[in-house]
């Protein structure tokens, strides 16, 4: 009995064991992906949407905003610049609030944006951090989607308030105020109207934390229309910390309510205003009340105070003077007379949703817009942007096979752009150039030509832009007979055909082609959208505030493809839940969407992508969000839509926008959702979330370069992000995962030999977008970490020399060794001063190479090709001749280190034998060899052999072709003096019989 | 009978669980034993660390001398030329300046937060507590695809821009074997200020009974850092105390 417990311990500790190993080599995304990281391109010099700013209400260096779509970032440098410091969660936010009893430390954010346009995202609930931001935790109103508001008693951090708006597109009773007195650990919902009314502004009074303010909003949105007001929106007010509430409404309008904004004066906490959305236009605008909320005034209802509420009302009260108010707005207004007169806030991006005054002068004021955050130093009269914040949110992407390739889109009310994936220095906001107005959507380059397509709203304007001419023509199908009128999504759908260069494809309810590059047009379908006429009523949309901008047009056409393998395959993809696919280049037309089991009705179809292995087999996304639906939904057909398969699986986060297959393995997809960017190795059984320097960002466009094998993600908040060759994840499999180290197979590597100058004065403070590092990439995966005992990498030429030690990367998943192709720059000689050309490693040349890594006992080889760019004009016998020169001075610049080495050891002899004749001899030939005075700038002595020889060996090997005529005759000079040098040191070596009396190392342990 | 065993059984899923959830004690205590035990690094004088760092192509050559004493220096060395680097006397702080290649002593603001570091030799949980500083488990986290435990480590607050802020970092230990493999903290100087920076270790080898990492790797959290590999480590090393003296002005 006594064995047998003994056994069943032991089997019991070993089976816990062995499952605790199991559990810690689960593989989340990190894990698998290793060092394959993104990285970030912009742009930013148009930034993107703010939806809340907050000041640190001491420290005027501190401040924080809240992206519609980017994030929580924080300032350290009074606004210059800024930092990301909530990358790991949802990017849309609603509000962020610093406790004013604990600034530095404890900070709320709560997420999903709150000025409710048709194109905003959503939150997943309520986040705090005690410790400045290193770590978040969800203390949650998960269900909230949108939080407008945070207070926290400024006696008391415990007491805190939620101002929740709610659900957007459905009705949710996870909204209106929420309160807790544990600092955020349990929640109780202390005022509540209706699943359809939320809570827009939160005040506290700072005198009296018993005292609230709240104002309420009822409010929907639907795919096809907005609804703003009702009977339920109102003002209340609470004089027991929020137990009881009371509406305040003296001297407000009667009737239906829309949306209000409500402010309290610091300076005077009696002094409040609200901007009200009434029913009658005359009622609309600004009320001030001198009576703590007891009675209200109006005050003014110029445009600027009025328009389109459910995006501006917000108003803001400078601390110091309770008679200057700012108003959000079209262009953004102020008063300084109590809110009876306003004028308009500075020249800076329209749609301003959000001001701040600083908290040491209120002439320092901060902006935030649709076009990201301004700064201004005189109260509102000149703003500037501030340019490192790559806010930018794009609604779709495309690439060209250009080098480096350049990326094409449009942005949330930023127009049209393009820019590269790489530029000397790095991508810079003057790299990007602008190729359409108003909001930009999709945008195309011509396939062959120098032309590209970009689009604004609605379709309202298409143009082709003959960027080698300058010229642009306005291209966008019109109504002609049997066809009055055209329903163009908001962001209508452009594409190409990769077999007729200047074919394109537009959609409105209708499939308009145009094959002389939109010139004219010919419908090839019938309605391809439900046509639902209730759907279909745009001209009423607002609410009490009519807002017909075209926004909510639907029942149309969202999304095009037309596939690579037989151009008569056309799939298209309606905002009302249609999947239409021709295969006789739109003559017949079959509605495939009751094929797909499990799909609710009416889901807008986001994105059809086909495959370029079998033209039968396409990937449909859906987004349901905008009713309510936050399910993720991608499939998959292999029959053109006969069948439909899911394949999402647990692990994927987020309505869908997005799908890419790869072009090589079909079981390697990546799907952008409103959380980002997952990837799954075997065609969706398992997803991994890519989390390498990748916010949780909603990815809106992903597209896959064919020539570099990058992918590229268009997101709506964190501009182009790029992760660089993603090939290795077509090898990872069931087989390659299991080795110890599995080498990932490499095209030939192509010696980098562009160079240029990048001038970047005056970008200090602009954000500049990563560049691909030039290096060879050498790429593994290890199946486990490596974290005990030695692991080492050495590079060998074909002769089996070694060239290079490097340090090879120890996590588990995937590893990136960067090596630089380059020799060891040469021993150099010691003088006073450096050689800074002497910092030169000559290039090796084109061949066979082999990496080893010994990890352990255990040795792995891979073997690859280092060649020339196949493009490049400079011949082979050039390169040679350069080779040959280059190590020449080399190698005469390692001798000449051993010769003053040798000097050196023979002076401290001279002068330890106090052979004073001996000691000037040599120190006059040192003289000649190195520089012996001066320093390492202006005060610089004339240069020596030494320098000729690494200038030479600087100049030769940085130019590119054969050594010029003029470099020879240099070198013929330099050869003499160096053998002449040489000559002299053996002489002084003979006479002095240095060699017997001075001990020196051997030429090559001196090098080692 | 059969309900001795079931409660038998219990017991020991129980003691199990507890194997597992471990105290930041038994973290930090399990590491310092696994590395060589408290006495030995308790007895240890000096470490000098002979590296190469691999930056912008170029591979750097350094030796990093630290002494219990406090004194530290960074020697790297170009075209046979010493460029010394944060080099600390017991009394100044002190670097070469490139230009000049002649000595200047460091801004008063870094000299001050590199002294709180003088009592952080060899290691800064050997007797934390004694130390005043803090430390909490925040939980696991995965890094490089390894299970870790999460310490959050506060030491003396240092001093930015004149202002006093907190000195935190997070250590992520092995849970096998009780090693950190990477380390976190927020940057607080210049253009980086707020992000946070991590290094990363790993080829643990042992040195005269104590166990180090032969190669690290550092950067900004999220993206691949830039190497650096020990090639030698030595235990107590001589030195020249000549060599840690700020140089008179010639």
């Amino acid at each position: 009995m006594r064995n047998l417990s003994s056994s069943a311990l032991w089997l019991f500790i070993f089976t816990s064991s062995l499952s605790f190993a199991q559990n810690s080599t689960v593989t989340d995304g990190a894990s698998l992906f290793g060092d394959l990281s993104a990285r970030h391109i912009g742009p930013a010099l148009m930034s993107g949407r703010i939806n809340d700013l907050e000041l640190h209400p001491t420290n005027n260096k501190i401040l924080y905003l809240g992206a519609a779509g980017g994030g929580v970032w924080k300032s350290n440098d009074g606004g210059a610049t800024f930092n990301p410091i909530f990358d790991d969660y949802i990017q849309s936010i609603g509000t962020v609030t610093l406790d004013p009893n604990d600034p530095d430390k404890t900070i709320y954010v709560g997420t999903g944006e709150t000025w409710t346009r048709n194109s905003v995202s959503y939150g997943n609930g309520l986040y705090k951090t005690s410790d400045g931001g290193s770590n978040w935790k969800k203390i949650g109103l998960e269900n909230s989607e949108r939080i407008a508001s945070i207070v926290v008693n400024p006696l008391n951090s415990q007491e805190v308030y939620v101002a929740v708006l709610g659900a957007l597109w459905g009705d949710n009773e996870e909204r209106g105020v929420f309160k807790s007195s544990d600092g955020g650990e349990t929640w109780q919902k202390i005022l509540y109207v209706n699943a359809k009314t939320g809570c827009t502004d939160l005040l506290i009074d700072p005198r009296n934390p018993s005292v609230l303010y709240a104002s309420m909003w009822e409010f929907r949105r639907t795919g096809w229309s907005f609804d703003s007001g009702g009977e339920n929106s109102a003002l209340y007010k609470s004089i027991d910390g929020g137990n009881n509430w009371n509406k305040i409404h003296k001297g407000l309008p009667e009737g239906k309510l829309g949306r209000m904004g409500v402010a309290i004066a610091q300076s005077n906490p009696d002094v409040l205003y609200t901007v009200i959305e009434a029913e009658k236009k005359e009622d609309k605008g600004l009320y001030r009340s001198s009576d703590m909320g007891e009675t209200w005034e109006q005050m003014n209802n110029d445009f600027e105070i009025t328009v389109r509420p459910f995006y501006f009302s917000r108003i803001v009260v400078d601390p110091r003077n309770e008679n200057v108010v700012c108003k959000a707005g079209l262009r953004g207004s102020i008063s300084r007379d109590g809110g009876k007169t306003f004028k308009g806030l500075g020249n800076m991006h329209s749609d301003i949703h959000d001001i701040a005054f600083s908290n040491i002068h209120s002439d320092i004021m901060f902006f935030g817009t649709d076009g990201g955050v301004y700064r201004s130093w005189n109260g509102a009269t000149t703003c500037e942007i501030v340019e490192n914040l790559p806010l930018s949110q794009f609604y779709h992407i495309s690439l060209d096979n250009e080098t480096p390739y350049n990326i094409y889109g449009g942005l949330q009310d930023n127009g049209s752009w393009y820019g590269p994936s790489s530029s000397p220095g790095g991508i810079q906001a003057r790299d990007w150039k602008s190729v359409g107005a108003g909001d930009g959507f999709r945008v195309l380059k011509h396939t062959t030509k120098n032309i590209v397509y970009s689009e604004m709203q609605g379709a309202e304007n298409v143009w082709r832009i003959d960027n080698k001419n300058q010229l642009v023509k306005t291209i966008q199908p019109l109504p002609k007979a049997g066809h009055d009128k055209l329903r163009f999504n908001w962001n209508a759908p452009m594409a190409l055909s990769t077999t007729q260069p200047d074919r394109i494809y537009m959609g409105s309810q209708f499939l308009h082609k145009s094959e002389d590059m939109g010139e004219s047009w010919e419908i090839i379908s019938p309605d391809l959208t439900t046509n639902d006429p209730s759907k279909q009523n745009q001209g009423n949309s607002g609410g009490l505030s009519m807002d017909n901008s075209g926004a909510e047009n639907h029942t149309t056409i969202f999304t095009i493809a037309e596939s690579e393998l037989d151009e008569k395959v056309i799939w298209v993809g309606t905002d009302d839940g249609n999947v239409q696919v021709t295969r006789d280049g739109g003559s017949t037309w079959v509605n495939t969407v009751a094929n797909i089991v499990g799909l609710p009705s009416s889901t807008w179809c986001y994105h059809l992508e086909l495959s370029t292995l079998d033209k039968a087999t396409a990937y449909a996304v859906f987004d349901g969000h905008t009713a309510n639906d936050k399910t993720p939904y991608a499939y998959k057909t292999t029959d053109y839509g006969q069948t439909w398969t899911s394949i999402i699986t647990s692990g994927v986060e987020g309505v869908v926008r997005n799908i890419q297959v790869d072009y090589v393995n079909p079981d390697l997809l990546f799907l952008g959702t409103e959380l980002g960017l997952f990837i799954t190795l075997n065609g969706g059984e398992k997803w991994y979330k890519f989390t390498n320097n990748m916010p949780s960002v909603a990815t809106h466009f992903i597209a896959l370069q064919k020539q570099t094998n990058d992918l590229v993600l268009g997101t709506h908040g964190r501009g182009v992000i790029i992760v660089d060759d993603i090939s290795p994840l077509r090898e990872l499999n069931e087989k390659s995962l299991q080795e110890k180290l599995h080498f990932f197979n490499s095209e030939p590597i192509v010696i980098d030999e562009n160079q240029s100058f990048s001038g970047s004065f005056g970008a200090e403070t602009q954000f500049t977008g990563e560049n691909e590092s030039t290096a060879a990439k050498i790429k593994y995966h290890l199946k486990k970490r490596h974290t005990f005992g030695k692991m080492s990498m050495v590079i060998e030429n074909a002769k089996g020399d070694t060239v290079s030690t490097l340090t090879p990367g120890k996590s588990m998943g995937i590893n990136i060794v960067k090596w630089n192709y380059q020799l060891r720059q040469p021993k150099v000689a010691k003088g006073k001063t450096f050689s800074f050309s002497g910092f030169t490693s000559p290039t090796l040349p084109a061949g066979r190479y082999k990496a080893t890594i010994t990890k352990g006992k255990e040795s792995f080889e891979h073997s690859f090709d280092l060649i020339y760019d196949p493009k490049s004009t400079i011949p082979i016998s050039e390169r040679a001749s350069k080779q040959e020169t280059v190590m020449e001075i080399y190698n005469m610049t390692e001798s000449l280190a051993y010769d003053v080495y040798c000097i050196d050891a023979y002076l401290d002899y001279a002068r330890d034998s106090k052979n004073t004749k001996l000691e000037a001899k040599l120190n006059t030939h040192k003289a000649t060899l190195v520089i012996t005075t001066g320093d390492n700038y202006v005060g610089a002595a004339e240069p020596q052999l030494r320098e000729n020889l690494t200038n030479l060996l600087q100049r030769v090997e940085s130019n590119y072709g054969a050594p010029t005529p003029n470099e020879l005759d240099n070198l013929q000079q330099v050869r003499a003096a160096y053998r002449a040098a040489s000559e002299k040191t053996i002489q002084l070596k003979k006479k002095y019989k240095l060699a017997k009396r001075v001990e020196v190392k051997s030429f090559t342990d001196f090098l080692n | 009978m059969p309900q001795k065993r079931f409660f038998t059984l219990i017991v020991l899923f129980l003691s199990c669980q507890v194997y597992f959830a471990q105290t930041k004690e038994e973290i930090i205590a399990n590491y310092i034993e696994n590395t060589g035990g408290a006495e030995a690094w308790n007895n240890l004088q000096g470490i000098k660390m002979t590296a190469k760092v691999s930056q912008g192509g170029m591979d750097i050559p350094i030796e990093m001398y630290t002494l219990k004493d406090g004194r530290q220096m960074t020697v790297i060395t170009f075209q046979g030329k010493e460029i010394k680097q944060q080099v600390y006397d017991g009394k100044q702080l002190w670097s070469h300046n490139f230009m000049t290649m002649e000595a200047e002593e460091s801004d008063a603001e870094s000299a001050a937060n590199f002294k709180l570091e003088l009592n952080d030799f060899p290691n800064p949980f050997l007797d934390y507590e004694k130390k005043g500083y803090t430390v909490e488990l925040m939980g696991n986290e995965i890094i490089e695809g390894t299970e870790t435990f999460k310490i959050k480590l506060v030491q003396e607050p240092v001093t930015v821009e004149g202002e006093k802020e907190e000195s935190i970092s997070f250590y992520f230990f092995d849970t096998e074997n009780f090693v950190p493999i990477a380390m976190q903290s927020e940057i607080k100087a210049g253009p980086a200020k707020g992000m946070i920076a991590e290094t990363t270790f790993s080829d643990y080898q042992e040195v005269e009974g104590l166990y180090f990492p032969f190669s690290m790797s550092q950067g900004v959290k999220g993206k691949p850092g830039e190497p650096i590999s020990m090639t030698a480590i030595v235990l107590n090393p001589k030195v020249d105390d000549a060599a840690f003296a700020f140089p008179e002005k010639k």
